[in-house]
């Protein structure tokens, strides 16, 4: 029988806080990191050694049984596979990229100008195969793949790993379901049958799902940043089980509250995504009875992770859309939407087949990558667009610590050497960014082999080669471009103070901007004033964001990067615009050294000033299918403008208007200024009210007092 | 031909249905002691002055050709009988101190900056709306805007407090979709009192667009002690016509407050509120006695 959820849902909190684990059962942590400093002595190999890691854990770390839940997962030893990938990150580091990766540090810690690094962490594993084929199907592929001949050292090594790991969950299935029989006949029963074959329904789908995350996560190390297609995933088990009378809805129903729970109370950093709704490979609308079902049950769980992605294409049905919308309405902001139209096509300027375009499912924060097929990679780093300004002004230097972190650029006397300059400065940051992220995924192999998600790569699996050396069919790197809007004002203050009123010169303008409009206040207005900013349909300014975001996905996509694939680029700012924008001088816009820059794609606060439709005019200019890593605008409502059933209409507008002028992903939040500022001051009266902050949400009353500020100040501004 | 007007709003979603453009047209033959627009009531242009926002930056001074913008010791002072409402120090002002009430406008200059948002009213269901004070008092600069609009097939609305000519609404009517029509009493007295002006002619107005078959959308400012014994009155008004798509009932607040003092304007605001309870039992007795569907 299974249990009840609302009669559980307490005793379900503590679980990763406090588990329960069998000591009996395994090793101690000691014992099992002096094991395997021993394995890593006795193997060359590191697909081998971390197979075999993850095989020692499996057979013999303890694990913990969650008698009060219906889905089990634990297995002590998390951490010791991430410190391991760790290790090996930085002795390659050391042995291959030492001044390197200095010079990176510095660059990104110091002066906030831009960023690479490894990223072994956005992942789409092909959960579609494992639910399909399960466990053993895997493993069998993986048989039938050894058996080729000619095969060298490495691919042998590369089978022999995979085929550990896949013996290695299978073991763990095992040793659950011995454990939890005593209390719970049916979770024992599902987690066997997954151990030996692959899911038979819904139940069982779920447990493996849970299984494969946690394993895969929490011991192997790699974030995984999406379960896939939800809704595509679990269909054919809803289907066969309501149909054949195994389970019923309402039991799914249930099902789905501790599923969804699981993953809210392991707290997840940066919460878990999924995707519902969206076009499939023949281009037909998958949304269906489920997709409904799981939004429905997520909202009334109340919580915000996992979060969810919400694909549109003209096909998604508008009462499924709004059903979504007045989730975000009533406060729930959790979820994303993301504009199949446009992810599809700026996948395909990647060179991505059609086909495998349509089955993307958005990683991480909106990051478009094919399901299982791609390896994506998104997370290597970005560039910071308004210090580029600051560049061009000191001519190629660091304002605060003098030193040479772009080009020189020299002394500047038109407005088109101006745009030059920045571009410049733009190009050789780019590229700086680019080569890191190159020369360092050329020793992935030695860093971060992942035989637990290679052996679901078909690709992968016939080659013979890991997904993080270029096994999977694309194996693409992404970099951000941080803050288009700041960028933008910059560089129409610019034009507009410098070389067409005449207001001062070039350097005497150099010279306000280094005092940081001390003694300046006047200008400073002025500039602020300005009618040329980005957000307002203003023709002058959308022109330069245009040609500056024209210019950035240039620089970057489709370069080859260091594992057999491409880049990508992003235009949004994730967090990383807060810290890079304490690194960045007083820019022209009238903005001090310090002040947030813009987020995403989202105007300058408080500058956009003609509201959401001028915004949305302005930021759909901008051509984003060629940003096949994403752009995402977040918009503030306020709950008037979205009330009744008029208002919801009004929202369902401005989100299909965004997507048919060609946006790429939005999120929304609906709040009074008035409400944060209480929630400020009140934090405890506040507990509940949650903030969409980029990619993931959080409570507003634990974000920094900056982050609070950036929301009021951006709430004040929506209406 | 050239309308005055003095604000444009964008993603007005409260101004009839989807997300529309509202035009608002100067000049009002009513004076409602609630009145949220003050600003609209005049018909000639008005330059508003908000303290808190200025600056002392002095910019006006510079530019003001009639002297009636001065500061001394950083401290500004307007002179608004000098003013002659050009709007020139507006365009300087560092601090978004001064706002001029009441630009003169073309059809050619209005038209595109209502397209802009076409696509929003498409996706919504919305449009334009012409709003007020009274835009009917300019009704054949409306009826010309409005024409244009339906050859770009945009939805459009008509708000008006319905005391204008016959004449002034057969001019719009053939190219208005629906008129967003205000009542704020049933007898004739509490109008005069309100308004200032008896409501036979817009009951009368109200009856003729009725008996043509145009849409409307009755709009009811709630204000206690000033309209609030009228609600089962003009409910019982209402029932008798055929064309009716909805009622809202608008709770009134006084919000407008700084912009008298912005104008330099009597503030006739009432200082009662109403109650979400008792607006909600208007609308209830609106609900009962007409089978029209009521809204905020």
């Amino acid at each position: 029988m299974l249990l009840h959820f609302d009669s559980q849902k307490n005793s379900l909190d503590g679980q990763f806080e406090m588990p329960h684990w069998i000591t009996d059962s395994g090793l101690s942590t000691d014992e099992l990191e002096s094991l395997v400093s021993e394995l890593e002595q006795a193997y060359a190999s590191k697909a081998i050694i971390k197979a075999k890691t993850l095989a020692l854990l499996a057979d013999k770390a303890q694990i913990a049984i969650d008698a009060d839940d219906i889905f089990q997962d634990k297995l002590m030893g998390s951490g010791i596979m991430k410190s391991q990938r760790k290790r090996w990150e930085n002795e390659a580091k050391e042995r291959y990229l030492a001044t390197e990766t200095a010079e990176m540090r510095r660059a990104w810690k110091e002066f906030g100008a831009y960023k690479g690094e490894a990223d072994y962490g956005h992942t789409s594993p092909n959960t579609r195969l494992l639910l399909s084929v399960g466990l053993t199907g895997l493993l069998e592929r993986v048989e039938i793949a050894s058996q080729k001949e000619g095969l060298s050292q490495k691919q042998k090594d590369f089978y022999e790993s995979c085929r550990i790991v896949l013996n290695a969950v299978i073991t763990v299935a095992g040793r659950l379901a011995e454990a939890i029989r005593p209390y719970n006949v049916e979770n024992s029963k599902a987690l066997l049958s997954i151990a030996s074959g692959k899911p038979q329904n819904s139940y069982e789908a779920m447990q493996l799902l849970i299984l494969y995350f946690f394993m895969h996560e929490y011991i192997g190390g790699t974030r995984v940043r999406t379960l896939g297609r939800l809704d595509v995933l679990l269909y054919p088990f809803y289907k066969n089980d309501t149909e054949n009378g195994v389970y019923t809805k309402a039991e799914i129903k249930e099902m789905l509250k501790f599923f969804l729970y699981k993953f809210w109370v392991a707290k997840v950093p940066f919460d878990l995504p999924f995707c519902l709704g969206g076009i499939d490979a023949d281009g037909n609308e998958v949304t269906n009875e489920i997709s409904y079902l799981i939004v429905e049950t997520y909202n009334e769980l109340n919580i915000y992770s996992p979060k969810i992605h919400i694909r549109v294409s003209e096909k998604t049905p508008a009462d499924f859309v709004k059903l979504v919308l007045s989730c975000i309405r009533g406060g729930n902001s959790s979820f994303v939407f993301v504009n199949d139209r446009i992810a599809i096509k700026s996948l395909m300027n990647v060179s991505i087949e059609e086909r495998d375009a349509r089955d993307y499912v958005p990683i991480g924060c909106y990051e478009p990558a094919v399901w299982g097929v791609e390896i994506g990679c998104t997370g290597n780093g970005g560039v910071n667009l308004p210090k580029a300004v600051e560049l061009v002004f000191n001519n190629g230097r660091d304002l605060k610590s003098g030193a040479l972190c772009g080009v020189e650029t020299g002394k500047i006397d038109s407005f088109e050497a101006f745009v030059s300059a920045v571009k410049k400065q733009i190009a050789y940051m780019t590229r700086r960014a680019m080569d890191y992220v190159c020369k360092i995924e050329r020793h992935y192999d030695e860093i971060n082999p992942d035989p637990l998600l290679s052996c679901q790569y078909e690709h992968s699996v016939a080659q013979g080669v890991d997904v993080y050396e270029g096994g999977a069919k694309y194996n693409n790197s992404s970099l951000y471009f941080y803050s288009i809007a700041s960028l933008t004002d910059a560089i129409c203050a610019v034009k507009k103070l410098i070389f067409e009123q005449k207001r001062y010169t070039f350097d005497e303008f150099g010279d306000i901007l280094r005092a940081n409009w001390q003694g300046h206040e006047r200008e400073r207005a002025i500039a602020l004033r300005l009618s040329e900013k980005y957000g307002n349909n203003n023709p002058t300014a959308d022109a330069i964001a245009v040609e500056f975001s024209d210019f950035c996905a240039a620089l970057i996509n489709n370069k080859p990067n260091g594992r057999d694939g491409v880049f990508k680029a992003a235009l949004f700012s994730v967090d990383h615009y807060l810290p890079i924008s304490k690194r960045t001088m007083a820019t022209p816009d009238g903005r001090l050294a310090g002040e947030p820059l813009s987020k995403n794609l989202c105007a300058v606060t408080a500058m956009d000033k003609h509201g959401v439709t001028a915004l949305i005019n302005s930021v759909t200019k901008m051509d984003h299918a060629k940003f096949p890593t994403g752009s995402v605008l977040d918009i503030v409502l306020h709950p008037s403008a979205v009330s009744g059933e008029d208002g919801l209409e009004a929202f369902y507008g401005i989100l299909m208007t965004y997507m048919r002028k060609g946006g790429f992903a939005m999120h929304g939040n609906v709040f009074l200024a008035e409400d944060l500022k209480k929630a400020q001051a009140e934090p405890e009266k506040y507990q509940n009210l949650q903030v969409r902050v980029c990619g993931w949400n959080a409570y507003f009353v634990n974000l920094s007092k900056v982050e609070q500020d950036a929301f009021i100040r951006q709430a004040e501004n929506s209406l | 031909m050239k309308a005055r007007i003095f604000e444009i709003k964008r993603f007005a979603v409260h101004d009839g249905d989807g997300i529309r453009t509202t035009v608002f047209f100067k000049g009002c033959p009513l004076k409602c002691v609630w009145c949220h627009n003050p600003e609209g009531i005049g018909a000639h242009p008005q330059l508003a002055y908000y303290d808190n926002k200025c600056i002392g930056c002095g910019e006006c001074v510079r530019v003001c050709p009639t002297n009636a913008q001065n500061i001394a010791n950083g401290v500004h002072f307007f002179d608004r009988t000098g003013c002659l409402a050009c709007g020139k120090c507006t365009e300087s002002c560092l601090g978004d101190a001064l706002k001029l009430y009441g630009k003169e406008m073309t059809v050619a200059e209005l038209l595109p900056l209502l397209l802009e948002d076409q696509d929003f009213y498409e996706n919504s269901g919305g449009g334009v709306t012409l709003s007020g004070g009274e835009c009917l008092m300019q009704a054949d600069f409306c009826a010309e805007l409005l024409k244009q609009l339906k050859e770009y097939g945009i939805h459009t609305a008509v708000d008006t407090c319905g005391f204008v000519t016959k004449e002034a609404l057969d001019r719009v009517i053939p190219f208005t979709d629906i008129f967003l029509y205000d009542i704020k009493a049933r007898d004739e007295d509490v109008h005069i009192k309100c308004t200032g002006q008896s409501n036979k002619r817009i009951l009368e107005n109200l009856r003729y667009l009725d008996a043509l078959g145009k849409s409307i959308e009755i709009r009811i400012p709630y204000v206690p002690q000033w309209n609030d014994d009228q609600i089962e009155k003009i409910a019982h008004l209402l029932s008798d016509l055929k064309h009716i798509t909805k009622i809202r009932v608008l709770s009134y607040h006084n919000y407008a407050g700084s912009k008298y003092a912005s104008l330099d304007m009597e503030n006739t605001l009432p200082s009662l509120l109403p109650s979400d309870e008792e607006t909600e039992k208007a609308r209830q007795i609106l609900k009962d006695m007409t089978n029209f569907s009521v809204s905020t």
